[in-house]
């Protein structure tokens, strides 16, 4: 849980590959799917923690992708990358569960940036979920105890 | 294209005016032609039915003359014996009474039954002289009262004679007048219609019996008509034409008292003189106004044919102004598609850019890339690289804004902080053009919900116009645009943007958010800017106006629905 797992989907396979060997270089593990379906693939069989998605992509668009995701993986966090710099595709996107979105041609640095922020968003998120599982087995006796009571 | 269009607009031009001249004059020329035949037609009969009671008066007066005359005679030689008659001084006596009753007589004679002149008084020696032979006497002696043809007799000179015959005691005897010719002449000659028209009479064999005004003495053949009306005829009119081609107006009757035939004539030409100087007038009618309705016409078409190529010179900027207007809309369309491709490629080179950059910086760390004049240029143009890509990205941003298409999207806005960030947009470009840009937006203006961007499209468009109209008036200093909020009245917001500039006319501001109407120069302006704010204010359920002084300013209000 220390290390962020990060997946790119892009139908542009040489963005794929040159994005995966900088950030490499930078010190980050990442997979690569030039589809969406690829992508659900890949969620299936690893741990992922963030996914950067394509809006538009020939076959399963980068829409669907998402409500896919977040309907079968929803702790994986998702950061739309959308080559339409209008507010409307991004509002969409966040309505459907997409943590934040970034504009092509967009930088590495902030990718990464906004990256890292969504792992931390999610490892606080799965923080609180064992703390609230903690909590509940930690209740479980308080509560046979009141019921013997 | 443009040869066609001159030669449709001639052909359209020769059709409108050949049925408008066409028409009204066939029209004209019918109503002119009908009063023209009926005009002369009434003329034509007038001048012939007045010929008719001219010429049948005169045979009246002719005839009474004649009556009269014949009864004159009647009366001396019934009221006188023989034996009164052929005594000289009697005779006189007698002669001297008649000529009391009419100067025409010029002498008087008395006959016995065989012929014999036995008693005369007057210029001719003529007693003793035997008539026994004449016809007239036989005439007399038989038929009684006798008007002769003139004829020479005796004297040798034209005359003509009244003879009345009496029986007494077994005994005939017959008194006999001349008529003085000249004083007969005068009278049938009488009468006066315009200038050629004449009177005279004729005898049975178409020998003069009066002399005519025209040529032509006693007993001289007529030389100019063919063939008289048979007698007892009545009145006659016709038209002929004599042997000099001269043609005359006739009317014609048979004197009752005796077998001679009136004429009276007119040459045509004089008699239909009212028929000319109509047809002149007629002639006149026409030409004054066929070429008023050539005149009407030729000036109605020219205005109609106008008004059609202004009309059609609008259209056809009307159509050029759509088909710009769409292709505005496509060319949205499209760049936006266009930019959103780009980014693709665009995403890659920055990618191998910021690879290429790491590269170098970690061959640069190991020592492995020598510093020299070489890698720094090879540094300068990785970041030149970086920013012209950035600036291929700003490009295509600004495109995908301009071709946005999509359902609006609402939020709430609050206008005391919205309105200061739109105008930090355009301070810029006022302080360049010497604008002073002044806010008077109320603490109490109310939110709004409506999309930021529409709000912020209508405020820019009016914040343009009117530094367009400042400039014009100021050029680059003294202009003043300022923005404005408050809260309006019925639970509404109002907001304002006023300037300085040169005003709009009365006569545009009915027009300016019309489609496609501007006052800039061709191509400066779509004129959809205004159209296009009215368009969104009214979506929102807001109302817009204006306001504007020539010369003064002018301010556009913009009334909007405040957040429920």
């Amino acid at each position: 849980m220390d290390k962020m797992q990060m997946m790119l989907v892009d139908d542009e396979e040489r963005f794929l590959s040159t994005t995966k060997k900088l950030l490499a270089r930078k010190g980050y593990d990442v997979l690569t799917a030039a589809s969406g379906l690829e992508a659900l693939q890949i969620l299936a069989s690893q741990t992922v923690h963030v996914v950067i998605l394509d809006v538009k992509m020939p076959g399963m668009d980068g829409m669907e992708t998402l409500q896919e995701i977040k309907r079968r993986f929803p702790l994986v966090e998702v950061i739309m990358l959308t080559g339409h710099a209008t507010v409307e595709s991004a509002v969409e996107g966040l309505k459907s569960g997409a943590t934040d979105y970034l504009v092509k041609p967009t930088d590495v640095d902030e990718l990464l940036e906004k990256a890292v922020e969504a792992f931390e968003k999610r490892k606080r998120l799965e923080e609180k979920i064992r703390v609230a599982q903690s909590r509940s087995f930690m209740r479980s006796p308080r509560e046979i105890m009141r019921d013997t009571a | 294209m443009e040869e066609d269009k001159r030669q449709r607009y001639s052909r359209l031009k020769r059709m409108i005016l050949g049925s408008m001249i066409g028409v009204p004059i066939v029209l004209f020329v019918i109503v002119l032609g009908i009063g023209y035949y009926y005009f002369t037609t009434s003329i034509e009969t007038s001048t012939i039915s007045s010929l008719k009671r001219i010429v049948e008066d005169h045979r009246q007066m002719i005839d009474s003359f004649l009556r009269e005359r014949t009864a004159n005679l009647e009366f001396v030689i019934h009221s006188n014996s023989f034996q009164d008659l052929v005594d000289p001084e009697h005779l006189y006596t007698i002669f001297l009474n008649l000529q009391k009753e009419s100067s025409a007589f010029i002498d008087l004679g008395v006959f016995n039954e065989e012929g014999t002149h036995v008693a005369y008084h007057g210029p001719f020696k003529l007693v003793g002289r035997d008539y026994g032979r004449e016809p007239w006497l036989k005439e007399v002696l038989k038929k009684g009262p006798y008007v002769s043809d003139v004829f020479l007799g005796y004297r040798r000179v034209p005359h003509f004679i009244i003879a009345v015959a009496r029986e007494q005691d077994a005994m005939k005897w017959v008194l006999r007048a001349t008529i003085d010719t000249h004083l007969f002449n005068e009278m049938v000659k009488k009468v006066r219609i315009g200038k050629t028209g004449e009177a005279y009479l004729i005898n049975a064999d178409g020998l003069f019996q009066s002399e005519r005004r025209s040529g032509g003495g006693l007993m001289d053949q007529d030389p100019d008509i063919s063939a008289y009306p048979k007698q007892h005829d009545g009145t006659r009119a016709f038209i002929e034409e004599n042997p000099h081609g001269e043609k005359f107006l006739y009317a014609t009757t048979w004197l009752g008292y005796k077998d001679w035939c009136l004429v009276v004539r007119q040459e045509k030409s004089d008699a239909f003189r009212a028929l000319r100087s109509a047809s002149y007038i007629i002639f006149l009618i026409l030409v004054v106004g066929i070429s008023g309705i050539i005149a009407i016409a030729y000036f109605l078409t020219n205005r109609i044919v106008r008004r059609m190529e202004r009309m059609d010179k609008e259209r056809d900027l009307l159509g050029v102004q759509l088909i710009r207007a769409t292709g505005l809309a496509e060319l949205g369309e499209m760049a936006a598609g266009f930019a959103h491709e780009i980014n693709n490629p665009l995403q890659i080179i920055r990618s191998e850019q910021a690879l290429m950059e790491a590269i170098l910086a970690e061959m640069r760390e190991k020592g492995e890339l020598p510093v020299t004049d070489d890698s720094s240029e090879l540094s300068d143009s990785m970041a030149q690289i970086k920013l012209q890509v950035d600036r291929c990205a700003q490009i295509t941003q600004a495109i995908l804004k301009f071709g946005r298409k999509g359902e609006p999207v609402s939020r709430e806005v609050d206008l005391r902080t919205f309105i200061p960030e739109v105008t930090k947009m355009i301070s810029k470009k006022a302080s360049v053009q010497g604008i002073a840009l002044k806010e008077e937006i109320s603490e109490e203006t109310p939110l709004i919900e409506e999309d930021p961007a529409h709000i912020q499209q209508v405020l820019l468009n009016l914040f343009n116009n009117g530094m367009d109209a400042v400039t014009q008036k100021h050029g680059s200093s003294g202009g003043e645009l300022t923005v404005g909020a408050r809260p309006g009245a019925n639970g509404r917001v109002e907001v304002w943007v006023r300037d300085n500039g040169c005003g709009i006319s009365d006569e545009n501001l009915n027009k300016i958010f019309s489609p496609f109407f501007t006052t800039k120069p061709v191509g400066k302006g779509t004129g959809l800017g205004l159209s296009v704010c009215y368009g969104i204010v009214d979506k929102m359920g807001g109302s817009m106006a204006v306001e504007s002084e020539m010369g003064v300013g002018t301010t556009f209000t913009i009334s909007l629905p405040t957040a429920a």
